[in-house]
């Protein structure tokens, strides 16, 4: 209903500048180091190729596909209750998915090439093609979706036809993503066919993360500024759907991590124990960005609160970037090849230009994210939802 | 057309790594972007330790899987040159996948911080759109085909020396050093290796004198269960990788 959208005034309009400037800055500085030393200002080695700008892209697309997987609960599968995010889930899944390429573009040796030699050279077999394919139709599904809802076509056969297309399309994406790393068989930490099943709940608990938190950010933090169906969702289904996407994260990683650890394969079992466990930031973001978020969303006295939801929100963001980071650099830490040229595995920080991207990224989508809040109505339902909610849900917020 | 093979002979190989500067001499590669390198390992504990060494070119493969990755063809096998497989460097778009799926390592992103300080990237900086212009280059050039020194941005490879090889006169079996007519047209790893342990010749032609070490010493693949099918074999004792093992935790 966009009662109190704090974003539509002067806070947005400060946030507004604010995340301009931090992407201009961030911007600017990696510009210029990508222009003055190439990409010798990546601490990357072509004995670990992919860095920090990689598990920031990961990160975006995924959980731009998660708010897309998200969107679909209400338009695609019929749970209504959803409705009340479902337009600021379908925005915010593109301006995260444009951040993303955003990030990859400034990785890549040669971004403005890929325009051409990617559609013209046709290569199939590679999962990297596919991954523009789907994502181009994400976006655009998208961005159709979109359009239909800021027409009003929340329940049409049309709008609906799009949104199960989106969906396809988000699973497509976000599989064939997981499979770019899953069908590495030279790379046993990613070797698993199962990463795309991975990727999907990580991809919807990061999306939660975000729509939770860019929620209460657009509402002043406050529940009094939120229509009553929105309380209805954040009191009821949400956290309960946070905890179950947790918990099946968390089972994951488990699993992933007994049969890593018990495999008498190094390429395995040192990357898990050496590596991840031996890390204090992966542990801190297993625990307390996962594990500490998912045992507060499974506590029924404090899940529904403010504070634990922007808090959860926050240690889940932070706690899948890291995981998103492990993965991705933990595929490439034991040296392949190298004998006694690389005796030990292979040391890697992302350095102050490639920090200065997931900056950039991150600046980029509050910027895309604050302009969209202030020239579209994000928080628009369906007038149905409404109704519904002013005499059921809204009961239940006040209570 | 040929299809080229590299045989090499451990039992004969000294770890001298002539055949690493050949290569680097011959294709003007950066420190640490060795296309052409002998690696050393150590396998066991006394009293039976032991150190081995092994000189790793691109395996070419039949069946590669850089090349099956690459999202622009830029990576690619070609058939009418003896099978060996190409990066085409006004293709490449400098993702790095190709270095992710290589099971040997072979491929290099020379765009990254310089293994050795001074960078010579900066005292023979480029000014024709190479990463770099040493004071002798190679005239050699074949963008299409990943020959001469790349631009930024994108991986590079061995080529089996292919400018080289090209040249050789139609139906060459054997590109043996010791040949007087087909000399200049030996890979330089080959040419220059002093025990002669390196062998180079046609794989299709029954009677090269690769496809008679193969068969008669018993060449084997490395890291066969890849199924990338490497068009270059190991003779002799220790053509074998030894599992990862991290250095002793202190």
């Amino acid at each position: 209903m966009n009662q109190q959208n704090i974003l539509k005034g002067p806070a947005g309009l400060g946030l507004l500048v604010l995340s301009a400037i931090v992407l201009v800055a961030s911007f600017g500085y990696a510009f210029m180091s990508l222009s003055s030393q190439g990409h010798a200002s990546f601490n990357t080695s072509s004995t670990l190729p992919w860095g920090q700008p990689i598990a920031t892209y990961l990160y975006f697309a995924l959980a731009s596909s998660g708010l897309g997987m998200i969107a679909s609960l209400p338009l695609v599968f019929g749970f209504k209750q959803f409705y009340p995010v479902v337009k600021r889930a379908i925005f915010l899944a593109f301006v995260i998915l444009i951040s993303g390429m955003a990030v990859l573009a400034m990785e890549l040796g040669h971004v403005f090439r890929m325009i051409w030699v990617i559609p013209f050279n046709l290569q199939i077999q590679s999962a990297m093609f596919w991954m523009g394919v789907f994502y181009v139709a994400d976006l655009i599904f998208l961005l159709w979706k979109l359009q239909k809802l800021e027409n009003g076509e929340w329940d049409s056969k049309t709008s609906k036809q799009v949104g199960i297309g989106s969906f396809l399309a988000v699973l497509l994406a976000s599989g064939n993503l997981a499979l770019i790393f899953g069908m590495m068989s030279m790379r046993p930490f990613w070797f698993d066919g199962l990463l795309p099943i991975y990727f999907y709940l990580t991809a919807v608990a990061s999306g939660l993360a975000a729509l939770v938190f860019f929620t209460y950010l657009a509402n002043g933090f406050s529940r009094d500024n939120m229509s009553a169906s929105l309380q209805g969702l954040l009191d009821g289904a949400l956290p309960k759907f946070f905890a179950a996407v947790l918990g099946g994260t968390l089972l994951f990683i488990a699993v992933r991590a007994i049969t890593g650890l018990y495999t008498n394969n190094p390429e395995i079992y040192v990357v898990w124990r050496d590596y991840l466990f031996a890390s204090s930031t992966y542990q801190a973001s297993l625990w307390i960005g996962i594990v500490l978020p998912f045992v507060l969303m499974m506590m029924a006295s404090v899940r529904t609160s403010t504070g634990t939801q922007v808090l959860v929100s926050i240690l889940v963001f932070a706690g899948l970037f890291a995981e998103r980071f492990f993965f991705v650099v933990g595929g490439q830490v034991v040296p392949l090849f190298k004998g006694t040229w690389e005796w030990s595995l292979i040391q890697y920080t992302p350095s102050a230009t490639e920090w200065s991207l997931t900056l950039m990224g991150s600046a980029l989508l509050f910027t895309l994210y604050v302009l969209g809040e202030r020239m579209l109505n994000l928080s628009a339902e369906p007038p149905v939802t409404v109704g519904q909610a002013s005499t059921s849900g809204g009961v239940a917020a006040h209570a | 057309m040929a299809k080229w093979g590299m045989v090499i002979d451990l039992d004969k190989c000294t770890g001298c790594q002539a055949c690493t500067t050949a290569c680097a001499m011959e294709n003007n590669t950066l420190p640490g972007e060795s296309w052409q390198d002998v690696l050393y390992y150590h396998e066991g504990t006394y009293p039976s330790a032991q150190m081995k060494w092994l000189p790793r070119p691109c395996m070419q493969c039949e069946n590669p899987s850089c090349v099956h990755v690459c999202p622009t063809r830029a990576t690619y096998k070609d058939m009418d040159a003896g099978g060996i497989v190409f990066v085409d460097w006004d293709k490449c778009i400098g993702c790095k996948y190709c270095m992710i799926a290589c099971p040997y390592g072979v491929r290099f992103y020379a765009d990254e911080k310089p293994l050795l300080e001074p960078d010579l990237r900066e005292i023979f900086p480029s000014s024709n759109g190479q990463l770099w212009s040493p004071p002798y280059q190679n005239p050699e050039q074949d963008w299409k085909r990943g020959i001469g020194i790349q631009p930024p941005g994108v991986v590079s490879k061995c080529t089996f020396c292919y400018h080289k090889v090209s040249k050789a006169p139609a139906g060459t079996v054997d590109l043996d050093e010791d040949i007087a007519e087909v000399k200049e047209y030996v890979p330089a790893c080959v040419r220059t290796c002093p025990p002669k342990a390196r062998f180079f010749g046609d794989l299709d032609q029954p009677t090269s004198q690769v496809n008679q070490l193969i068969g008669d010493k018993h060449g084997v693949r490395l890291k066969d269960h890849t199924g990338n099918k490497p068009q270059v074999y190991y003779l002799g004792a220790g053509a074998g990788v030894p599992a990862f093992e991290p250095k002793p935790r202190s």
